[in-house]
């Protein structure tokens, strides 16, 4: 039987705890409010606003209602139009955006003697981005065929109407008959199959075809290090400063730097270790492929946890318990998951995430083992991750150290 | 060395309140101090900071002959600490806790071994040395405790409630070898709420309050203190009385006067040295009882169960004797018989509501 004057007094215990753990209400409270606005403003289901460059090589109406065409729809944030193909398809390698459409220099050629080549170069390290743009790009381009189609049949000398149904006949030619006998298409030495396909679609995978598992290897890596580093440093500080094991250390003649530094350096061998398993369970169960170097990628993860444990070590200096420790690590941690890039592209999150993204570390971690994994990126081209992420492990242990006291 | 520990002006706060205030204590090398205070008074604040666990605000102490500030390594070398507020790895072994301990303080690898087995048959858990600390009863942890606390030989050693919650043998265990200790020339600070614990072993003992030494004699000095304040309050109290009684009774009636008379009577009634003396008298009955409340030494008694009374006597020997004696003389037999002195607890109560009422 439920004794209500109990029920009561547990009840009111337990809310007058959290009334009075102050650090630990502001992140109770803190942590629903960030999570459902990061799902309401930036992650609603859909991804949108991909960076792509589109390289025109030609002009005329057909290019330029092209161009509308790919700037209207909401998938794409046409950072530039440029003219020269290489340049469009540096611009994907650089990761400055995530696609270049090419178009050809016959693309306002009607009638054209030849199929226009449209190529989609696109980053096919980023699975996601690559599963939205490429079957939309196609659609929109097997749309404007169409389209094309009609004009060059009207420029065969067929009235429009003619042309449309023709068209349309052609088309349900070409979808029923194409594949058994290519040839019926062609009567009346009119190709019709030509006028059809007049736009012929090329992906170019500039990074080969990465699998799903491949694409979200190096993320987890990140996070794995990320939720095991801050976890372990709440139970391995906050802990044993809350059972008085700290204290045991700091009454003998023994540096702060020393403690923390042997916390460090067990918890780096861990994730070091732990992360081999993973890329070595990854490569046995699933096949994944490592593009760059292995030896590159496991002192990008030893430093990727350096990182997240002088950010663990930060805040566990802070905290008395390891309650409170956890509390405080949620708000920090989920957020930094979402807005890091490893589920959701960065570029096409709300401008104010996409700032916030930059100043996460996982973001850095995330981009640097995407680059050396999927990409084949040597330090040349990660510099600037490895630096900030150096900054922030920097910054992390300079304000966990100073917080730090032998007061327990 | 004359001081294990001395400190100057030590002031420890927390924001805005005052843990350690202006603390002046002077623990003599080689003694056991016993340090007193009620709970939040500052003992702990104190110990961390002799401990260098934490900074002085103000103020510092040496300890072993260290400024905390200038060598806190030195004075760490020199310190052993027994919890509350510490504790073992509870998922290493008793052993493996030593030896972590042991190189933490830089003993040397060849005496490790020998000195961890010496102590550990010293404190009987030597048979336990391979099990988890987290497997092992509070007594246990306990004795784990002090083991690795001593492994540096420190020349001080601070226990902090070190026999709370432990059975009475364990506690003996314990109290045995704060008298081993002491006598191979280390200084103890036993900081306890068992008053006959510290009592019993130590040599000076120190009553903190608010944050400032409220007291601090021997466990006897203190006391006699007591008794001695006691009848310096009574005097006062009654050379008051009297001279307001004197200035009534110069223009009081003869009736008046009689009745000021019976006040003083009380009053130098009151102001006698007393003592409690405990009888248990196993045929007592009415008839003795009021053989013995009409003795004029006796100014109060109170019966209780099976036969016991309390008695508030004239504080002479021959007033116990004439006590003894009119019980046999009324046929009674007496089964046990004491008398109470004030005690440290006494003391300890009357010292921290002193300052408090102040």
């Amino acid at each position: 039987m439920v004794e209500t004057k109990k029920l009561k007094w547990i009840f009111k215990k337990d809310i007058m705890v959290l009334w009075r753990h102050k650090p630990r209400l502001i992140s109770y409270l803190l942590f629903p409010i960030i999570m459902i606005t990061l799902f309401g403003y930036g992650f609603g289901g859909t991804v949108t606003n991909i960076p792509v460059v589109v390289v025109s090589q030609s002009s005329g109406p057909v290019t330029d209602s092209t161009i509308n065409a790919i700037k209207s729809a909401s998938l794409y944030d046409v950072t530039d139009v440029i003219n020269d193909p290489n340049t469009g398809k540096q611009m994907v390698l650089d990761g400055e955006v995530k696609a270049a459409i090419i178009l050809p220099s016959n693309y306002d050629e009607i009638p054209s003697s030849t199929p226009k080549n449209v190529i989609l170069d696109i980053d096919s390290s980023d699975e996601i981005v690559s599963s939205a743009l490429i079957p939309t790009t196609q659609a929109l381009f097997s749309q404007i065929s169409n389209q094309i189609g009609i004009q060059e049949l009207q420029a065969t000398g067929l009235s429009a109407t003619a042309a449309q149904s023709s068209a349309i006949n052609v088309q349900s030619l070409n979808q029923s008959q194409a594949l058994s006998s290519p040839a019926a298409a062609t009567t009346a030495g009119i190709n019709y199959q030509n006028i059809v396909n007049s736009i012929n679609f090329q992906v170019n995978r500039l990074y080969g075809d990465i699998s799903y598992i491949d694409f979200l290897v190096p993320g987890v890596l990140a996070l794995v290090i990320l939720f095991s580093c801050m976890f372990g440093m709440g139970e391995s500080i906050a802990g044993e400063r809350e059972r008085g094991e700290l204290a045991r250390l700091f009454m003998t003649p023994t540096s702060i730097a020393t403690v923390v530094g042997g916390k460090i350096l067990s918890k780096l061998v861990q994730e070091t270790g732990r992360a081999i398993l993973l890329i070595a369970v990854a490569i046995g169960l699933f096949g994944i492929v490592i593009a760059g170097s292995l030896l590159l990628t496991l002192l990008l993860l030893v430093l990727v946890a350096l990182c997240f444990v002088g950010l663990g070590m930060m805040i566990s200096a802070r905290v008395s318990t390891q309650a409170d420790y956890q509390q405080i690590i949620q708000p920090i941690t989920l957020p930094m998951m979402f807005l890091s890039g490893v589920f959701f592209p960065v570029e096409t999150m709300p401008w104010i995430f996409q700032k916030l993204a930059y100043l996460i570390p996982l973001t850095y971690a995330n981009d640097a083992l995407r680059a050396v994994m999927l990409k084949g990126a040597g330090i040349g081209a990660i510099w600037l991750d490895i630096v900030v992420l150096l900054g922030f492990t920097a910054l992390f242990f300079g304000l966990g150290i100073r917080g730090f006291n032998r007061d327990v | 060395m004359k001081y294990a520990v001395e400190t100057f002006d030590l002031t420890k706060n927390y924001g805005a309140f005052t843990a350690v205030d202006k603390l002046k204590m002077k623990i003599e090398n080689k003694s056991i101090f016993g340090f007193l205070g009620p709970n939040g008074a500052g003992k702990t604040t104190t110990v961390k900071v002799l401990t260098c666990l934490a900074l002085p605000t103000s103020g510092t102490a040496t300890v072993a002959g260290y400024d905390i500030l200038e060598n806190p390594n030195e004075v760490r070398q020199k310190i052993g600490m027994i919890p509350q507020m510490v504790s073992l790895y509870g998922d290493l072994t008793v052993k493996e806790n030593i030896h972590l301990c042991a190189d933490f303080y830089g003993v040397p690898e060849d005496l490790i071994e020998s000195r961890a087995d010496d102590l550990m048959e010293m404190m009987d858990i030597k048979y336990a040395e391979n099990k988890y600390v987290s497997q092992l009863s509070g007594g246990m942890k306990q004795k784990a405790s002090v083991v690795a606390s001593l492994i540096h030989q420190p020349d001080i050693l601070i226990m902090d409630e070190p026999t709370i919650g432990l059975d009475p043998t364990t506690k003996r265990i314990l109290w045995n070898l704060v008298e081993e200790l002491h006598s191979e020339g280390r200084t103890i600070i036993l900081c306890s709420h068992d008053m006959y614990e510290v009592e019993l072993l130590s040599d000076d003992v120190g009553i903190i309050n608010h944050g400032v030494l409220a007291a601090f004699d021997t466990p006897q000095g203190l006391k006699d203190a007591m008794i001695s304040e006691r009848k310096i309050e009574k005097t006062v109290q009654h050379s008051n009385i009297t001279k307001i009684v004197d200035e009534i009774q110069k223009e009081a009636s003869p009736e008046e006067k009689a009745a000021y008379d019976k006040i003083i009577d009380q009053a130098e009634k009151k102001n006698r040295d007393t003592r409690e003396l405990s009888v248990m008298i196993s045929n007592l009955n009415d008839n003795l009882l009021n053989q013995l409340e009409n003795l004029s030494i006796t100014y109060k008694i109170t019966k209780q169960n099976s036969g016991r009374i309390t008695m508030e006597i004239e504080d002479s020997d021959e007033s116990v004797t004439q006590v003894i004696s009119t019980i046999i003389m009324n046929n009674g037999i007496i089964t046990s018989i004491s008398t109470k002195d004030p005690s440290l607890e006494d003391v300890f109560v009357k010292v921290t509501a002193k300052k408090d009422n102040e």
